[in-house]
C-alpha cells in the first residue's frame, strides 16, 4: 500500500491534517508543502510526503528539550531544502526515503549542548533519475551528538549522489559525530557519487565517516537460489535487506516505506 | 535418483573434476572423503549449479531429468539441497522471510498452494526443534552474526524446512565442537528416510559415527579412485590416504 | 622499537637544523616573468629549439589561467613578477668532483648528502639540485652499465631528446593546472631517470632539492620512466634556509610505469615551514602523477612535515588492466602551517586496484586537510579501492579536515572509504607519564606509532629520518 493511501485510510482528508496511527500517537501530516516554518516545543511527530514536482523549503526550530520525529517520503522529482536548528537537549530523528529523482538538502545546526540528531535515509534511483541526498551537520557547540546513515541504490542510467559534511566548530568540544554512506550500483550505466566530508576545528572529538560503493553479493544470490528463490527474487530480497535498517526506524510506517521501495524496485 | 557419468568441470583454464562417476539410489547415504584440493567442494558446487564452474563434459541425471540443463533454483525446487561449507550472511533479510519465500517457491513449483502465515509459523517451530535451533535466530537476518555452530545448525534447519530428495552436505562438520556436531548429525539422521538420499562430504571419520554411510568414496585429483563401505572411513582415519594414492599412481 | 623511538627523540636538535644559508656566488637573473625571461632560462640551459617552443606555449597558456581557489588554504597573494626564476651557484661545468665548488660540497655534506661516491650512503645514487641547477649526480657510470639513465632533466633534454620528447608532459600536460603550466614554462632542474626493459635498478635513486638563493622560486621538474618489467625505488628530500620571506617551490613530477613495471616513489618533504608566528616558509605547490600501463604498480609514499603551505596530490592513472596504485601519506602541520594534500586514483583499466592510507596530524594553529578522489570509469570492471584517512588533533586551535570524493561509473566496483578524527587520549598520556616519559616524549612516541604504517613503507634510512622529523615538527605543540 502507498503511504498516501494508508494515511487516507487513517482519516487524512486534505493536504494537511492529523492522523492517529496504530501506535496510538497523533501524527501531523503535510502533503506537498511549499514552505514550512515551525518552532517545535515539546514533541512533534510529523509525516511529510512530497508527491509532485516542486521546490520546497522547510525550517524547524527545536527549542530546548524539544523532540522532532519526522518521516519524509519523496515520491516525485522535487527539490527540498530542510533546515533544522536544535537547542540544548533537543532530539531530532528523521527517516527520509526517496523513490524518485529528488534532491533532499538537509542542514542541521546543533546550537545547544547535548542536542542529538539521528538521520536515516534511503533511496532507490532508476531510469534517468538523479537522486541527491545532501546532509550538512554543524556542531556549533560542545557535547552534541549526530549519527547519520544514508543508503543508496542506483540502477538503469541513474545517478545517486551523497554530499555529506560534518562541521565541528572550535568550541564544539566532546562532539560525537558519525556519518556513513553505503551504496549499491546495479545497472551497467548507473553512477554513484559520494563525498563524505569532515571539517573539524576542535580537538576533543570523536568523529568518523565511512562510504562504500559496491554491488549485490554474488555469493548471497547463489545461496538464495540454492534454496529455490529465482534470480530476481534473490536480488530483490537483498536490496530490501540493504535498505531495511533505514525503514526499521520508522516504526509502523516503516513497512509502508518498505513497500514504496519494493514497488520502486519492481519498476527498475 | 542421481546418476553422475564421467563428469568433468573446470574453473577458468583449470580442470578440477576429471571424470566422476557416481550412482545414488533412494534411501542411501554416501560419504565422499579425500585430501584437500581433491575436488570435493567443487563436486558439490557443480551439482548445485554454481556458475563459477564450467562443466566441460559428462552428464548428471537427477530424478529422471538432465540436471545440468536446469537453473540453480530449479535444481533446488526439485529437491536438491546443498548444505554450504560457508553459509552466506545476508544483511537485513530475516530468516523467516527468506524461508517463507523459499518454501512457497518450492510449493509453487510442485503446483501446491502457498502456506498461510499460520501454517508457515507452525512449520518453522516444528522444524527448528529438529536441530535445537534457538527460535530467536529465525527472527534475525540470515546467518548474520551467527556463530559457526549456529550457521551449521541453520543449514540443517533449512534442510528440514525444504525436505529435499537429495541433500549434499559440504563439510557440515567443519568448525563444530562435539556437542554441535552431535546435534547437527542427529538432525541429519532424523531427516533421513527410505525416500531420500544424502551425500556427506567430510574430512573426518567422526561425523560418520553419527551419520552411518552405506558407501564411502575417495576423491583424488578430481576422480573417485576407490569406493568401499563404512569400514573404509575407519581405515582412512587410521592409515591416511597415502596407501590409496600410491596404489593409484602405480 | 619504543626504546629506539625514545632514543631518537632524545637525540634530536629541536630547531629546524637545515635553516643555514650557503654563502656562494650565484648567477641570478632579474626578478619577473616574461617571454624574454623564458628565452633566457632556455638559453642558459643550452636547450634545443623545440624545448623553448614548448616553454613558450605553456607560458602563453598560463597567462590565460586563474589561480585555483578550491583548496582549504588561505594563500596570501603571490606576486609572480617579484620572483627570481633562475639562480645557479657559479661553478664550472658539471662533471668531476674537482670541478665542484668546495662550499657547495660542504653544504651538501652538512645536509647529510655527501657528493663523493665513496662517502655516500650504501646503495644510494643521488642527484643534488641547488636552486635552478643540478650540481652533481653520483653513480652514473655504475648505473649506465645496466643501461639505466640517471641525470638532471636539463642534461636529458640535451642528450636524450627522443625519450624526453616522448614522455615529458605526457602525464601532466601544461594545460593541467595553473602551477603545472607555470612549471612547464619556467622549470629549472630536477631529475630524469629511465630504467630499460626488464632491469631491476640495483640502487635507490634519489634527488635532493635545496633552495639557497634569496628571492628565488624553485621549479623542479622530474621525469621517471620504468620500461616494461623494470623496477626502481626513488626518493626525494628537500630543505631550504630559514628566511622571513616566502619562497615558491612549484614542481611537476611525472612517472610512466610501463607494462608490468614497478615504481616506488618516496618523499620526505622538509622545506622550511616558517617560524612560530607563521613568518616565512616555502609555498609548496606540487603536481605529481603517474601513469600505469597493464600490470604496472606505482606506490607513492610521502612524509610531509615542512612548508608553510602544501598543495599536493600525488596521483595514479590506472590505465592498463590489472594495474595497482598506492598512496601512503603522513602530513604533519604545526604553528601556522597549512596543508591540503591527498591523492587521485583514476581507475580506467579492468581489475585495477588502489589503496590509500593517509594520516594527518595537526598541532598549533595549523590547518591540515586530506583531499582525495577515487574515480572508476565506465569500462573499469572489477575496480577495487580501499581508503583509510585518519586525523589526529593536538591542541584546540588547529583544524583537521577530510574531503574525499568517490565517483563510480561501473557497477562491478567495490570501493570503501573510512575516516576517523581523534586526539591523543588523556589515558594514553597518563600511562606514558606513569612509566616515566615526559608528556612531550609521550606525544612523540604516540605520533610515531600513529604514523608507523606509512613510515614503514619508506626505505630504512629515510624511515629513521622521517621519525626524527615528526618529533622536531611537534616541538612546542604540547603545552
Amino acid at each position: 500500500m502507498k503511504l498516501l493511501d494508508y494515511l487516507q485510510s487513517r482519516g487524512l482528508r486534505a493536504n494537511t491534517g492529523m492522523c492517529t496511527l496504530g501506535d496510538g500517537q497523533a501524527w501531523e501530516i503535510i502533503v506537498n508543502p511549499r514552505s514550512v516554518e515551525r518552532t517545535v516545543r515539546g514533541r512533534l511527530s510529523l509525516i511529510v510526503v512530497h508527491n509532485q514536482e516542486d521546490a520546497a523549503r522547510m525550517h524547524f526550530d527545536l527549542t530546548a528539550g524539544a523532540s522532532l520525529n519526522m518521516i519524509e517520503l519523496f515520491a516525485a522529482d522535487c527539490a527540498v531544502e530542510c533546515n533544522i536548528h536544535q537547542q540544548a537537549e533537543s532530539d531530532c530523528r528523521v527517516v527520509s526515503v526517496s523513490v524518485a529523482g529528488s534532491t533532499a538538502n538537509y542542514t542541521i545546526d546543533l546550537d545547544g549542548t547535548q542536542a542529538a540528531n539521528h538521520m536515516r535515509a534511503a533511496y532507490i534511483a532508476g531510469g534517468k533519475e538523479h537522486t541527491t541526498v545532501a546532509l550538512r551537520v554543524n556542531h556549533n557547540v560542545s557535547d552534541c551528538q549526530s549519527d547519520s546513515l544514508v543508503k543508496g541504490v542506483a540502477g538503469g542510467n541513474a545517478v545517486g549522489e551523497f554530499r555529506g559534511l560534518v562541521y565541528v566548530a572550535q568550541d564544539a568540544q566532546r562532539t560525537d559525530a558519525r556519518q556513513t554512506n553505503r551504496n549499491i550500483e546495479i545497472g551497467a550505466d548507473a553512477k554513484i557519487i559520494t563525498k563524505p566530508q569532515l571539517e573539524i576545528y576542535a580537538d576533543d572529538v570523536k568523529c568518523s565517516h565511512g562510504a562504500t560503493v559496491g554491488q549485490l553479493d554474488g555469493d548471497a544470490i547463489m545461496y538464495m537460489r540454492q534454496r529455490g528463490l529465482s534470480l530476481e527474487q534473490a536480488r530483490r530480497m537483498q536490496i530490501e535487506g540493504f535498505v531495511s535498517d533505514i525503514v526499521l526506524h520508522a516504526g509502523e510506517i516503516g513497512e509502508i516505506l518498505a513497500e514504496e521501495l519494493t514497488s520502486k524496485l519492481e519498476r527498475l | 535418483m542421481l546418476s553422475v557419468k564421467n563428469l568433468h568441470a573446470s574453473v577458468g583454464d583449470k580442470e578440477i573434476l576429471r571424470g566422476i562417476n557416481l550412482e545414488v539410489r533412494p534411501g542411501e547415504v554416501h560419504a565422499i572423503m579425500g585430501p584437500n584440493g581433491s575436488g570435493k567442494s567443487t563436486f558439490a558446487s557443480v551439482l548445485a549449479g554454481n556458475e563459477k564452474f564450467t562443466v566441460t563434459s559428462g552428464s548428471v541425471e537427477f530424478m529422471g531429468q538432465n540436471l545440468l540443463d536446469l537453473s540453480i533454483e530449479d535444481r533446488a525446487r526439485m529437491g536438491l539441497f546443498l548444505g554450504f561449507q560457508y553459509p552466506v550472511e545476508i544483511p537485513g533479510v530475516t530468516m523467516a522471510n527468506f524461508m517463507k519465500m523459499a518454501v512457497n517457491e518450492q510449493r509453487k513449483f510442485r503446483g501446491e498452494d502457498p502456506l498461510t502465515a499460520g501454517e508457515f509459523l507452525r512449520l518453522m517451530r516444528e522444524k527448528s526443534a529438529v536441530v535445537e535451533l534457538d527460535s530467536k535466530l529465525t527472527s534475525r537476518a540470515v546467518n548474520e552474526g551467527f556463530s559457526g555452530g549456529e550457521k551449521k545448525k541453520n543449514e540443517i534447519f533449512q534442510m528440514a524446512m525444504l525436505d529435499p530428495k537429495l541433500a549434499v552436505l559440504d563439510e557440515t562438520d567443519s568448525g563444530l565442537d562435539i556437542d554441535a556436531l552431535r546435534i547437527v548429525a542427529t538432525g541429519v539422521t532424523k531427516l533421513h528416510t527410505s525416500e531420500n538420499a544424502t551425500i556427506v562430504i567430510t574430512h573426518y571419520q567422526r561425523l560418520l559415527d553419527y551419520i552411518v554411510p552405506d558407501y564411502v568414496h575417495v576423491l583424488y585429483k578430481g576422480q573417485i579412485i576407490y569406493s568401499g563401505d563404512k569400514s573404509l572411513a575407519l581405515k582412512l582415519e587410521k592409515e591416511g590416504y597415502d596407501w590409496l594414492i600410491n596404489q593409484q599412481e602405480k | 622499537m619504543a626504546e629506539k623511538d625514545k632514543e631518537l627523540l632524545d637525540n634530536i636538535d629541536n630547531e629546524y637544523k637545515y635553516g643555514f644559508t650557503t654563502d656562494i656566488e650565484t648567477d641570478t637573473i632579474a626578478r619577473g616573468l616574461s617571454e624574454d625571461v623564458i628565452r633566457l632560462i632556455s638559453a642558459k640551459k643550452e636547450e634545443p629549439e623545440w624545448m623553448l617552443e614548448r616553454r613558450l606555449k605553456a607560458f602563453r597558456h598560463w597567462q590565460t589561467m586563474k589561480l585555483p581557489t578550491w583548496a582549504h588554504l588561505d594563500i596570501p597573494e603571490i606576486d609572480f613578477q617579484d620572483i627570481i626564476y633562475y639562480a645557479a651557484p657559479k661553478q664550472r661545468k658539471e662533471g668531476t668532483m674537482d670541478d665542484i665548488d668546495p662550499e657547495l660540497k660542504r653544504t651538501f655534506d652538512k645536509l647529510g648528502i655527501p657528493l663523493e661516491e665513496q662517502l655516500s650512503l650504501a646503495g644510494f645514487a643521488v642527484d643534488a639540485v641547488m636552486d635552478s641547477v643540478s650540481v652533481k649526480t653520483t653513480f652514473r657510470e655504475t648505473l649506465a652499465e645496466k643501461g639505466i639513465i640517471f641525470c638532471s632533466i636539463s642534461e636529458a633534454i640535451r642528450e636524450y631528446p627522443d625519450l624526453v620528447k616522448k614522455y615529458l608532459g605526457s602525464v601532466v600536460p601544461h594545460t593541467d593546472n595553473f602551477y603545472a603550466a607555470l612549471n612547464a614554462a619556467v622549470f629549472s632542474d630536477g631529475s630524469f631517470c629511465y630504467i630499460p626493459k626488464g632491469v631491476r635498478c640495483p640502487m635507490e635513486l634519489s634527488t635532493y632539492f635545496r633552495i639557497n638563493a634569496e628571492g628565488t622560486g624553485q621549479f623542479e621538474r622530474t621525469l621517471l620512466v620504468a620500461d616494461e618489467g623494470a623496477y626502481v625505488s626513488y626518493l626525494e628530500g628537500c630543505t631550504a634556509p630559514r628566511r622571513d620571506e616566502n619562497q615558491l617551490h612549484a614542481a611537476v613530477v611525472e612517472i610512466i610505469v610501463e607494462k608490468d613495471a614497478e615504481v616506488k616513489y618516496s618523499t620526505v618533504q622538509n622545506w622550511y615551514p616558517g617560524d612560530k608566528d607563521g613568518k616565512g616558509g616555502i609555498y609548496n605547490f606540487v603536481t605529481k602523477r603517474g601513469l600505469c600501463r597493464e600490470g604496472a604498480h606505482l606506490s607513492w609514499t610521502q612524509v610531509e612535515t615542512g612548508s608553510a603551505i602544501t598543495w599536493k596530490y600525488p596521483s595514479c592513472v590506472l590505465l592498463g588492466d590489472n594495474s595497482v596504485g598506492e598512496f601512503y601519506s603522513v602530513a604533519m602541520t604545526n604553528n601556522y602551517q597549512q596543508a591540503d594534500t591527498g591523492t587521485k586514483m583514476i581507475h580506467i583499466g579492468r581489475n585495477t586496484r588502489s589503496r590509500i592510507v593517509s594520516k594527518g596530524i595537526s598541532a598549533g594553529r595549523s590547518q591540515n586537510a586530506y583531499r582525495g578522489l577515487v574515480r572508476v570509469a565506465k569500462g573499469a570492471d572489477n575496480a577495487r579501492n580501499y581508503s583509510q584517512c585518519d586525523s589526529l588533533l593536538i591542541g584546540d586551535k588547529c583544524g583537521a579536515h577530510t574531503f574525499p570524493e568517490i565517483d563510480s561509473h561501473n557497477p562491478t566496483a567495490v570501493l570503501e572509504h573510512e575516516a576517523t578524527t581523534s586526539k591523543i587520549s588523556e589515558e594514553q598520556l597518563f600511562y606514558c607519564n606513569q612509566r616515566g616519559l615526559s608528556t612531550e616524549d609521550a606525544v612523540g612516541l604516540i605520533v610515531n606509532g600513529y604514523a608507523r604504517e606509512v613510515i614503514a613503507k619508506l626505505p630504512m634510512e629515510f624511515a629513521v629520518e622521517a621519525q626524527k622529523l615528526l618529533a622536531i615538527s611537534l616541538e612546542g605543540s604540547v603545552g
